[in-house]
C-alpha cells in the first residue's frame, strides 16, 4: 500500500510536468506546423534566470518564478518574431532544424550569461511540510504541483474552447491560410502560442529543478517524454497529449518499480510502439483527410 | 575579358569531363580528402585537425543515408544516432568476442538492417510526425540498452587495434597507422558515395523520388510502397550503421552515452543545411555543421561558439531553404552579372 501510494503521487507529479511540456509542444505544432525541439531548452533558459536571480539577490522562489514566467513570455515572443516568422515559407522539416539552431544558441548563451557553476532551485513549499498517508510521505509541494498544473490546463482548455481568442487558435491550428483570409490575426495567435508554450516549458522546468539541479540538459527526459505523450495521445487534439503524459508517467513508474529497473523504459516504449502500429494517430487522433 | 573567357572555357571543359564520369569525380574527391591524412606528418596541420576530418567523413556517410530517406523518400528518422551507436558498439562487442573485424561488421550490418526493415514495415501504417517520434522511440530504446545493459561495458567499449583484412594490424596510437586508418575510412566514404550515386540513378532512386512527390500518384503508377519504403529505411539504417562501423574502426574506443537525440538532430541538420538530394551537398552540410565549429569557432570562442553555429544553422535555412549547395547557382548568377558589367564597360571604352 505504501509503495503503491508513493508511486501514485510520484506518477501524478511527473505526469503533470510531462503534460505541461506536452501541451506546449502540441500548441506550437498546431499553430506553427513544426515540432519544437527547443521547448525544453527555452524552459531551461528561464529556469537559469530564476536560479541566477535567487543566487545573486536572494529573492524568494515565488518571486523569481514570476520573473522567469515573464521572461519566458518575452523569450517566446522574441523567438517567434525574429526566427520563426521570417522562416514561414520554410518546409516543416527545415523548421524543426531551426529549432535545433535555437537549442544551440541557448546552449552557447547559458555559460556566457550565468557561468558554469551548477545552480539549484528550491521547492515552492519546503519538504518539511508533509504528511503521511498509510506510511507514504505526501509533500504539500507535490499537491501544489499537481493542483496548479491541473488548474492551469483546465483554464487553457476552457480558454481554447470557449473564448474568441481560443477560437482563433483553433482555426489557425486547423488551416492557417484560410483563417488568415477570414481575418483571423494568425501572426498574433502564433506569437501568443510561442509565448504560452515557453511559459509552460518554464513552469515544467521550475517543477523539475528541485529534483535535479539546474543544468543545460535538465529537461531532456521531460521533453522526450512530452513528445511520446503527444504521439500516444494524438497531436490533433489539445487534451490527447495531456492524457498521454499521465499514461506514460504511470506506466514508466510502475514498470520500473514492479518489473525491472533497467528494462522498464524499454518495455513501455515497445508497448507504445506496438499500440501505435494499430492506432497510428494516437488514442484520440483522427486520420487527416488528404486530397490527391 | 579574354582571360576571363579562357578561364571560363577551361573550367567548363573540366566540369563537363567530370560530370560525364561521376565515379572518377568521387575518386578524385576522395584523393583530395585522403591527402589530409598525410599532412600531419609534414607538420602543416595538427593531428586533432585530422581527427575532425575523420569525423566529417564518418558523418558524411551517416548523413548520406539519411539523405536517401529524407531527400528521396520524404521520410524522417530521429533514430539515426541509435543506429550509428549500433554500428560502433556492436562492432566493439563482436570484436571483443574474438570475431575478426570484417565478419563483425557484416554481422552488425545484418542486425541493424533487420531493425531498419522493421521500422520500414511500421512506416506503412504511421505517418508524418507520428513516424518521426516512432523512430525516436526506437532511438531511445537503443540508447537505454546501450547505457544499461552489461555487455556494452558501462562507459565505453575498447576495441583496441584492428586487424584489417586479416593481416594488417592497425592501431589508433601509432601515428603512421592512424594515417592509414584515415585513408581506409576515406576509401569507405568514396565507395558509399558511388553506391548512393548508383542507387539514386537506378530504378529504385526514381521510385523513391516519385514516392516523395506524391505517395498516391506513385502508387497509382504501380510503385510498391511496401517495397520501396522498406528499401529506404533499410538503406538509411545500413548507411548509419556503416558510419558507426567506421567510427569504431577509426576511434577504437566507443562511448556508450553519446548516441542521443541531439546527434540524430545534428545529422538531420547536416542533410538539410547541405542540400537534399545532393551527395556533395551532404558533405558540405557536414562540413558546415560539424567542421566549421570544431575547426575554427571553438578555437576562438570556446563554449560560446555554439551561439555562432546555432545562428549559422538558422541563417542558412532561412536564406537557402533547399540547402547551402544552391549557393553555387547564386555565385554563377553573380559571376554572369559581373561579366555582363565588364563587357559593357569595355564596349563603352571602345567607343
Amino acid at each position: 500500500m505504501t509503495d503503491l501510494l508513493r508511486l501514485l503521487f510520484n506518477s501524478l507529479e511527473t505526469g503533470s510536468v510531462y503534460a505541461l511540456a506536452a501541451l506546449g509542444i502540441v500548441l506550437i505544432f498546431r499553430t506553427s506546423r513544426t515540432t519544437n525541439f527547443a521547448q525544453g531548452m527555452i524552459g531551461t533558459f528561464n529556469a537559469y534566470i530564476a536560479a541566477y536571480l535567487m543566487l545573486q539577490y536572494g529573492f524568494r522562489i515565488w518571486l523569481v518564478a514570476l520573473v522567469a514566467l515573464f521572461t519566458a513570455f518575452l523569450t517566446g515572443i522574441i523567438i517567434d518574431t525574429l526566427i520563426i516568422r521570417p522562416a514561414a515559407k520554410v518546409s516543416p522539416i527545415s523548421k524543426q532544424i531551426i529549432t535545433l539552431g535555437i537549442i544551440m544558441v541557448i546552449i552557447g548563451i547559458l555559460p556566457w550569461l550565468f557561468g558554469v557553476d551548477t545552480m539549484t532551485l528550491p521547492r515552492f513549499i519546503p519538504v518539511r511540510y508533509s504528511f503521511l498517508i498509510y506510511g507514504a510521505d505526501l509533500r504539500y509541494n507535490t499537491i501544489f504541483v499537481i493542483v496548479l498544473s491541473t488548474i492551469l490546463m483546465a483554464a487553457m482548455f476552457w480558454f481554447i474552447q470557449y473564448t474568441k481568442w481560443g477560437l482563433a487558435t483553433r482555426v489557425t491550428a486547423s488551416d492557417e491560410t484560410t483563417s488568415k483570409l477570414m481575418g483571423v490575426p494568425t501572426k498574433t495567435v502564433t506569437m501568443v502560442s510561442w509565448a504560452t508554450a515557453a511559459m509552460l516549458g518554464t513552469l515544467a522546468a521550475l517543477f523539475v529543478a528541485p529534483r535535479v539541479s539546474v543544468y543545460s540538459n535538465m529537461l531532456l527526459t521531460v521533453q522526450i517524454s512530452a513528445f511520446f505523450a503527444g504521439t500516444l495521445g494524438g497531436f490533433s487534439t489539445f487534451f490527447g497529449p495531456v492524457v498521454g503524459a499521465f499514461i506514460i508517467s504511470f506506466a514508466r513508474n510502475f514498470t520500473q518499480f514492479y518489473i525491472s529497473d533497467i528494462w522498464g523504459n524499454v518495455i513501455v516504449y515497445t508497448s507504445i510502439l506496438v499500440f501505435l502500429y494499430f492506432k497510428p494517430y494516437g488514442i484520440f487522433g483522427k486520420k487527416p483527410t488528404k486530397k490527391v | 575579358m579574354d582571360i576571363l573567357n579562357k578561364i571560363e572555357r577551361f573550367f567548363a571543359n573540366i566540369s563537363k569531363q567530370l560530370s560525364e564520369r561521376p565515379v572518377l569525380t568521387f575518386f578524385l574527391f576522395g584523393l583530395v580528402i585522403a591527402s589530409i591524412g598525410f599532412l600531419p606528418h609534414t607538420g602543416l596541420i595538427r593531428w586533432g585537425t585530422m581527427g575532425i576530418f575523420a569525423y566529417i567523413i564518418i558523418f558524411s556517410v551517416v548523413a548520406m543515408g539519411l539523405n536517401l530517406l529524407l531527400g528521396f523518400s520524404g521520410l524522417i528518422s530521429l533514430g539515426t544516432a541509435g543506429f550509428v551507436g549500433a554500428g560502433a558498439l556492436g562492432l566493439g562487442v563482436f570484436m571483443n568476442m574474438g570475431i575478426p573485424f570484417e565478419i563483425a561488421a557484416v554481422l552488425v550490418l545484418i542486425i541493424s538492417g533487420l531493425l531498419g526493415a522493421l521500422i520500414g514495415l511500421f512506416s506503412l501504417k504511421v505517418e508524418g510526425i507520428y513516424l518521426a517520434i516512432a523512430t525516436l522511440f526506437v532511438g531511445e530504446i537503443l540508447r537505454q540498452i546501450y547505457t544499461q545493459v552489461e555487455i556494452f561495458g558501462g562507459q565505453a567499449i575498447r576495441i583496441g587495434s584492428v586487424r584489417f583484412l586479416g593481416f594488417i594490424e592497425l592501431s589508433m596510437i601509432n601515428q603512421m597507422q592512424r594515417s592509414f586508418l584515415f585513408l581506409i575510412i576515406t576509401g569507405f566514404m568514396v565507395v558509399m558515395m558511388v553506391v548512393m550515386h548508383n542507387i539514386v540513378k537506378s530504378k529504385t532512386g526514381r521510385a523513391l523520388m516519385a514516392m516523395s512527390r506524391s505517395q498516391h500518384a506513385a502508387q497509382a503508377m504501380g510503385i510498391s510502397l511496401l517495397k520501396y519504403r522498406l528499401t529506404a529505411f533499410v538503406l538509411a539504417t545500413l548507411f548509419a550503421t556503416f558510419g558507426g562501423v567506421m567510427y569504431g574502426l577509426y576511434n577504437q574506443n566507443v562511448p556508450t552515452t553519446a548516441w542521443t537525440l541531439d546527434l540524430s538532430l545534428f545529422v538531420i541538420a547536416m542533410v538539410i543545411v547541405g542540400g537534399l538530394k545532393s551527395i556533395y551537398g551532404t558533405f558540405l552540410g557536414v562540413f558546415i555543421i560539424y567542421g566549421i565549429p570544431n575547426l575554427w569557432l571553438k578555437n576562438y570562442f570556446g563554449d560560446i561558439s555554439y551561439i555562432f553555429s546555432g545562428i549559422l544553422i538558422i541563417l542558412v535555412i532561412i536564406f537557402y531553404p533547399h540547402g547551402f549547395v544552391y549557393i553555387w547557382y547564386d555565385l554563377k548568377k553573380q559571376y554572369n552579372r559581373l561579366k555582363a558589367y565588364l563587357s559593357q564597360k569595355q564596349v563603352t571604352q571602345d567607343e
